[in-house]
């Protein structure tokens, strides 16, 4: 209270200094759970993995090296890459691999249609309609997909709703239990309501103003979805693509239940690999595989994210 | 600038906890032992049916004729965490702790016990097993005891099938002659396929290699199992919906009891119990094959090695082989028992009148089984 101006001015000045090392330790500390719980969860694992299919099977793999089949040791210190040999050898792994990309671009194209069109529909006519459609997209959110993945089976198994439909008419309905049509109608269904929630989002997130504007100056409404409303929510229609795309690359459920036995999708396939044919290695193997088609996906969201960011000014 | 800290604090404190939390998943099932002899644990990895076998039949009445001891099940559903179980009973062999569990009564067990994580079990500890029949016990490999048989049979439609075929060459000229009324689980995901598969692989095969490939691990005789494979990729456009193999001994259950299909090979207990809650239909009969005929086999029980409690364990192993627990076995799933079937009650004895326990035909041992199922899925879905 007494306190001289010379006196404040250097408390001040050390409580200026302070605060900013005070603030820089309790940053890191509040940034240090998540940093943690990723080296040690995520990273750790990895490392082990790589080391794991490229033949060091000492240290925290030797357990698993010791349970499973067909495991090849590296010679010293020099890596084998036979386990990759065993996988990328064999015939069906390609056949999975196919499948697995063809069924990730199927059901993305799908789920950017279906969000895309629910998304513009909401945006440009809005309505009663449009507000139930957005709705009824969010659904599958809140089914699990393990009773979807049944459901859509039966749907379509030959003694589904659809076959019956069809037989009451007279008709042969196609069976799409058991195929890659399934897991794509399985996928699609289970990516659509993220995909919904983000496009409709930053759809609606562009200011009426610009498209009455562009209105007034005699653009359609094609004009105006492909240089307004599409490039002003890249962002989040990239977000949902690549969110969308991770999602089915990796997935089990859908495929191991309404898909054909073979070829069948990476992530049945490892898990086949590991659990009944006891090949932890080639299983880690094709992990690294998906873990590889998903990082090119990531860089798509790095970008978009990236190119956001530097729009704002921020990098 | 308090709260700040107090939350940074609090967040460091809850990282190194969530981190050392996910360090040690099963604490609290690894500490059972609390000293004495008399509490044991069952680790099971099987279907909800033999869970009720253990839980509501076998251990009450263990319990009832050994008071004093008390024993828990530690359970693992469809053994849908085999793996980790593996890995870490052979983590706790090797660091000589407690695994937490006393008897183990899963597919794994015959697995672990050629790697020797098991106990070697005698007619000297246990005196029951001087019943049990020397080619099963050969195949529980070193400590793999066997305590309940079943085997895969073949179930028909009767109103679709008025005479099931009688031979495996029969059925696979019917298979060919009945498109799309065929179809058996692909061996990774249920015992019913793999027996399938492993009986055509067999048909041409010698005897001694059917043995040595049930036995032990071989995989020098696996190209012997070339023309059996191209046999069964023949037959995909013979199988329901143009090769269609669903996943799981259950799904093909399904497919016959809501009439997709005519004929598939089913695991006798289960196809028992499914007839007898009436998930399976009154038309749907079963029968045996021959030449050769569907696999089967036991169950195995094992004592980990790394068990503080063996002689406790013993008890219990000794007590699942006597006569009343083995007839309790056959009333409640319908289990083939190990023991002769002249020291059971004549009830059980007329469950299984044309039984021969001791011949069941043997699967493959479990590192060959592994590589067959793999094979399988390269060889003939899609082909």
């Amino acid at each position: 209270m007494s306190a001289s101006p010379a006196q404040r001015e250097a408390r001040t000045a050390v409580r200026r200094a302070h605060p900013a090392r005070r603030t820089a330790v309790a940053g890191f500390l509040l940034a240090l759970p998540p940093v943690v719980v990723i080296a040690v969860f995520v990273g750790v694992p990895v490392v082990t993995a790589l080391a794991f299919s490229v033949g060091f099977t000492g240290g925290l793999n030797s357990v698993i090296a010791a349970v499973g089949q067909n495991v090849h040791r590296a010679d010293g210190l020099v890596p084998t890459l036979a386990a990759y040999g065993d996988v990328f050898g064999a015939d069906d792994f390609w056949q999975n691999l196919g499948l697995t990309l063809g069924v990730t671009a199927a059901s993305t194209l799908i789920v950017l249609a279906l969000a895309g069109g629910i998304g513009l529909f909401l945006r440009l006519h809005g309505g009663r309609l449009a507000r139930v459609l957005s709705a009824v997209a969010i659904v599958p959110l809140f089914i699990p997909v393990v009773i979807a993945s049944w459901a859509i089976l039966t749907f379509y198994s030959a003694d589904g709703f659809v076959s019956s439909l069809f037989a009451a008419v007279g008709f042969d309905a196609p069976v799409w239990a058991f195929t890659p049509v399934a897991i794509i109608i399985g996928s699609a269904w289970t990516s659509l309501p993220f995909a919904v929630l983000m496009i409709t989002s930053g759809l609606q997130a562009i200011p009426d103003a610009l498209i009455e504007a562009a209105r007034d100056a005699g653009a359609g409404t094609v004009r105006i979805v492909r240089t307004i409303l599409v490039p002003m929510s890249a962002v989040p229609i990239v977000i949902a693509v690549t969110f969308t795309a991770i999602g089915v690359i990796g997935s089990y459920t859908v495929p191991y239940f309404t898909g054909p036995n073979a070829p069948t999708m990476l992530g049945v396939a490892l898990a086949n690999s590991f659990t009944s044919y006891n090949e932890p290695q080639q299983s880690i193997v094709m992990a690294f595989v998906v873990f590889v088609a998903a990082s090119g996906i990531g860089a798509l969201y790095v970008w978009a994210n990236f190119r956001s960011a530097r729009r704002e000014g921020r990098v | 600038m308090k709260s700040p800290r107090l939350i940074a604090t609090l967040a460091a404190v809850a990282a190194v906890g969530v981190t050392l939390a996910g360090c040690s998943p099963s604490g609290a099932s690894a500490s059972s032992s609390d000293g004495s002899d008399k509490t044991l644990t069952v680790f099971l990895s099987a279907d909800t049916n033999i869970q009720d076998l253990w839980q509501k039949t076998l251990i009450p009445a263990f319990e009832n004729d050994n008071p004093g001891y008390t024993v828990k099940v530690d359970f693992d559903l469809h053994g849908a965490h085999d793996q980790q179980t593996v890995a870490k009973l052979t983590a706790a062999t090797v660091q000589q702790k407690d695994p937490g569990y006393d008897l183990v009564d899963a597919g794994f067990v015959t697995q672990v016990a050629a790697s020797g994580l098991l106990t070697p079990v005698t007619a000297d500890q246990v005196p029951a097993l001087a019943d049990v029949p020397a080619t099963l016990l050969q195949a529980g490999g070193n400590g793999g005891v066997p305590y309940r048989g079943s085997s895969v049979v073949l179930a028909y439609d009767t109103t679709t099938v008025p005479t099931p075929p009688k031979t495996l060459a029969d059925l696979l000229s019917w298979i060919k002659t009945h498109p799309g009324r065929f179809t058996y689980c692909a061996p990774s995901t249920g015992g019913s396929g793999a027996s399938f598969v492993t009986t055509v692989l067999d048909q041409s095969l010698s005897a001694d290699d059917r043995t040595t490939l049930a036995t032990e691990a071989a995989p020098q005789l696996e190209s012997g199992w070339d023309a059996g494979f191209a046999t069964l990729a023949g037959l995909n456009a013979s199988v329901f919906q143009n090769g269609v193999y669903p996943n799981g001994n259950s799904q093909v259950l399904d497919l016959l009891a809501s009439g997709q299909i005519s004929m598939a090979p089913v695991w006798s207990d289960q196809f028992v119990t499914g007839v007898k809650n009436g998930q399976i239909p009154a038309n749907i009969a079963s029968t045996q094959i021959s030449d050769p005929s569907f696999t089967g086999g036991a169950s195995y029980l094992g004592i980990p090695s790394a068990s503080p409690r063996r002689a406790g364990a013993e008890k219990l192993l000794s007590w699942v082989l006597s006569p009343a627990a083995q007839a309790l076995i056959a009333d409640s799933i319908s289990g083939y028992p190990v023991i002769p079937l002249d020291k059971l009650p004549a009830s059980v004895q007329a469950l299984f009148p044309n039984a021969d326990i001791a011949n069941l035909r043997p699967g493959y041992f479990s590192a060959n089984a592994a590589d067959m199922n793999k094979a399988w899925a390269q060889k003939v879905p899609g082909k």
